[in-house]
């Protein structure tokens, strides 16, 4: 390259790169050589520029024989284009021009790169450690718990302010190709400014942005997910967050747990029935309870019926008042025990759930049967081991409660199957949702 | 237009949804549930019946579960009574938890009543699996009995007729959906409870048997119970049997009937029934010793072969049907005329009735 080429890039990066605080850019000098370099100093790790740039460079005293450590050294890439450049040293890397070439030294600071205690997805045995925020940290514990060299890793970056960094991994033996490009060219069609974290592509899946059920899986744990990849599944990293993107998820894979595979046989059957029928608790039971005390009382037994009754008998509102102001209550608990700070989110459920609930009987706003029926909702809503799920859930169920007000039973019903119609119309990258079978590894 | 959004209008279009409930909307506590019916002849009036609705009071607490009210209004016809007894209670009168249905004797032993039989099967809310009773002395003393420990009103009758309470030999117990089946059908005649109201409690222990129209003939307990035997539906029971000077009393875990209608060609028809019959010895006047038991089969045998064979020739003298024998023959037999052939038939043909004892112990270890 020749002098002046070096001379105007250097020129237009300097320009381009506004001047800061933390922005360095400065030359060393010994007798033979000298060499300049630019970074920004809180991004970059100064020990990696100190060790591996520096000490060589004052060491080894022959101009030429510094060029080639240069060359050689693992950590450097060539010059490609000035916006490249650009790129990469607001990510950290220093830009190094030593005679007439131009280096890029990756001295990216790998800040935050401690492993987390899983929270979210709390098991009781097995691996008890999630993912760190850290790529690198990340992408080494999945590959210590997957050592197939098989693994493929693609990066690329999403976003076009943020320009974060995210892994595409898969077992290229085990995933299905197809849903591998599908997956590249849905990253590829990403418009969004800021990306911060892979719940982001909850939404930005659907074209309105707007979407109700989750058709990925976000998890925290590195078991799943190389459990995940060995079912030839397509796992997502960004760069900055502690949770993985597992692609394509179908509902079986919300309403499984970790625990599943760590628990025998039929205690694992048993937990999955339990938490579908929490799932069916919790989408129908408040529009079952209108629609069955307000339309069709025939369908309690007559000691229950005339039990609620009695219970009712100082409810001045509607049952589906009544309802609605209690899930009020419970959703605003919910919200609440999630803002409050750890120490103090026992007392607020149990002023809450205790004394509120208690209170409203009494005060003869609902009756006995309603707090139990929010407290079962609550409680089931909470089984589904995937919290995005549990979450969709309880919006869902608001849908069944306006069916069950204004149709009855016959609502109840029909929006039970609206939303199963909905769920099977649904598709995570070809996967249908509400599929049984996991895809299937392909026999290449 | 412009003063909403695209979504203002959207939940204002709810909101407003939620204002309109429709008439089928109605909360439970705004609701008077109707637990049982009573029908009676109308006394010192013009109109013909007297019909009583038992409505159960809910309370909020737990300390008189029992409450009830009964309203009663002399008409016509059901349905003009129930909407004049309407007019008596503040909430919607709900039929949909009327499990017993009591029609007075009066009532059945008269003709003309098919209206008010079928009223309830025309009802929507009425539910199928009402119970149907006859009432001793009226239908309204059976409604106004209050049995002591009842956790709901008329739950003492529900747990009765139902058998989830007291399972005895000497109740034969019928759905209205059945009833109105029987009423129908050639072949099988209605078959109803009797309830005798006493002051704090009933006696369910006789049967009424229908023709099509009305009430016939009434059994005594032990021929009720016999005919439970043949219907096959209770086998805990009793039997007592007397042989020489010893009177044993057999409790029975099994009761097995089996029937058939022979029409041999030429002869005349006859209908085997078999019965089988096993259990242990409950009572002995005197000592049983375990190697005498089949004599005391054997004498039982012979006793029940009579006790079932008098009830049958009650019933056939009588010319009703509550086991179905015309059914029976009506569904082995595909002539055009064939119900024609049973009504000749049935009149004189014989029962050959054997019954099978068999007694596993005394009871006691010797």
């Amino acid at each position: 390259m020749a002098i002046n080429q070096v001379q105007s890039i250097k020129d237009s990066l300097k320009n381009k790169i506004r001047p800061a605080e933390d922005v360095v850019f400065k030359e060393f000098h010994t007798k033979e050589k000298y060499i300049e370099a630019l970074y920004i100093k809180t991004i970059s790790d100064e020990t990696i520029i100190q060790d591996k740039l520096l000490k060589p460079f004052f060491e080894i005293s022959s101009p030429d024989l510094f060029l080639d450590y240069l060359q050689s050294s693992p950590l450097v890439i060539s010059f490609e284009s000035e916006q490249k450049s650009l790129d990469e040293v607001i990510k950290g890397t220093a830009i190094l021009f030593y005679q007439n070439s131009i280096f890029l030294f990756d001295s990216k600071v790998d800040r935050n790169n401690s492993v987390l205690d899983t929270t979210v997805e709390t098991t009781i045995q097995g691996p008890q450690s999630g993912f760190s925020e850290s790529l690198p940290t990340n992408l080494g514990l999945i590959r210590k718990r997957y050592p197939q060299t098989s693994l493929n890793v693609e990066s690329t970056t999403v976003g076009t302010v943020s320009k974060t960094d995210v892994m595409i991994i898969h077992d290229a033996m085990r995933a299905d190709p197809d849903t591998v490009t599908r997956i590249k060219q849905f990253l590829a069609s990403i418009d969004v400014h800021m990306f911060q974290t892979g719940e982001q592509l909850l939404d930005i899946i659907k074209k309105s942005n707007r979407a109700l059920v989750p058709v990925m899986l976000v998890t925290e744990r590195p078991d799943r997910v190389a459990v995940n990849l060995a079912a030839g599944k397509i796992i997502i990293l960004v760069s900055g967050s502690p949770f993985a993107v597992v692609l394509p998820t179908v509902m079986k894979d919300f309403m499984s747990s970790m625990e599943d595979i760590y628990q025998t046989y039929w205690v694992t059957k048993f937990l999955q029935i339990l938490r579908y029928i929490g799932f069916l608790t919790s989408l129908v039971l408040p529009g079952l309870y209108v629609a069955v005390t307000s339309y069709n009382p025939e369908l309690f037994r007559v000691q229950l019926a005339l039990s609620i009754a009695g219970s009712r008998m100082s409810v001045p509102y509607p049952s589906f008042i009544e309802v609605l102001l209690m899930l009020f209550m419970m959703e605003m608990l919910t919200e609440a025990s999630i803002r409050l700070p750890k120490a103090i989110g026992p007392t607020a459920t149990t002023v809450g759930g205790l004394i509120l609930g208690q209170a409203a009987t009494e005060a003869g706003l609902v009756s006995n049967i309603m707090i139990i029926i929010t407290s079962s909702v609550a409680i089931s809503n909470f089984v589904i081991p995937i919290n995005a799920f549990s979450f969709t859930l309880r919006i869902m169920k608001y849908f069944v409660l306006a069916l069950g007000t204004l149709f009855g039973l016959v609502g109840v019903v029909v929006g039970f199957f609206m939303l199963i119609a909905y769920m099977v119309k649904l598709d995570s990258f070809g996967e249908p949702f509400l599929t049984l079978i996991q895809s299937k590894p392909s026999k290449e | 237009m412009k003063l909403f959004g695209k979504w203002g209008w959207m939940v204002i279009i709810l909101l407003s949804i939620f204002l309109l409930n429709g008439c089928g909307f109605k909360d439970i506590d705004k609701r008077f549930f109707v637990v049982s019916i009573g029908v009676d002849i109308a006394k010192n009036s013009p109109k013909k019946y007297l019909v009583s609705l038992k409505f159960a009071v809910p309370s909020p607490s737990k300390d008189n579960p029992n409450e009830f009210a009964i309203v009663s209004e002399s008409a016509d016809s059901m349905s003009e009574a129930v909407r004049i007894i309407k007019t008596k209670v503040d909430k919607e009168v709900d039929f949909s938890h009327a499990k017993v249905i009591v029609l007075s004797e009066d009532v059945v032993k008269e003709k003309g009543n098919a209206g008010i039989y079928y009223w309830f099967s025309r009802r929507r809310d009425i539910q199928g699996i009402a119970w149907t009773a006859i009432a001793k002395p009226s239908a309204l003393a059976v409604l106004k009995v209050n049995p002591k420990g009842e956790s709901m009103p008329s739950n003492a009758l529900l747990l009765s007729l139902g058998k989830e309470g007291s399972e005895t030999p000497y109740v034969i117990s019928e759905f209205i959906f059945d009833m109105k089946y029987k009423l129908i059908e050639r072949g099988i005649d209605p078959i109803l409870p009797i309830i005798e109201a006493k002051k704090d409690h009933f006696e369910i222990n006789t049967v009424g048997l229908f023709n099509k129209s009305r009430m016939m003939l009434t059994l005594n307990p032990e021929e009720t119970k016999i005919l439970n035997f043949l219907r096959g539906r209770e086998e805990k029971s009793a039997s007592k049997v007397t042989k020489g000077n010893t009177t044993i009393v057999i409790d029975t875990h099994k009761v097995k009937t089996k029937y058939k209608i022979h029409t041999p060609r030429g002869k005349a028809p006859f209908i085997k029934v078999n019965v089988s019959v096993e259990g242990t010895l409950e009572e002995a006047t005197r000592r049983v010793p375990n190697e005498n038991l089949s004599t005391y089969e054997k004498a039982t045998e012979k006793s029940l072969n009579r006790e079932v064979e008098k009830v049958l020739v009650k019933i056939q003298k009588a010319n009703l049907d509550p086991i179905g024998f015309g059914l029976r023959y009506r569904s082995r037999h595909f002539n055009n005329d064939d119900w024609e052939q049973w009504k000749r038939i049935y009149p004189a043909i014989t029962f050959k009735v054997k019954t099978k004892v068999q007694i596993a112990d005394t009871g006691l270890i010797e």
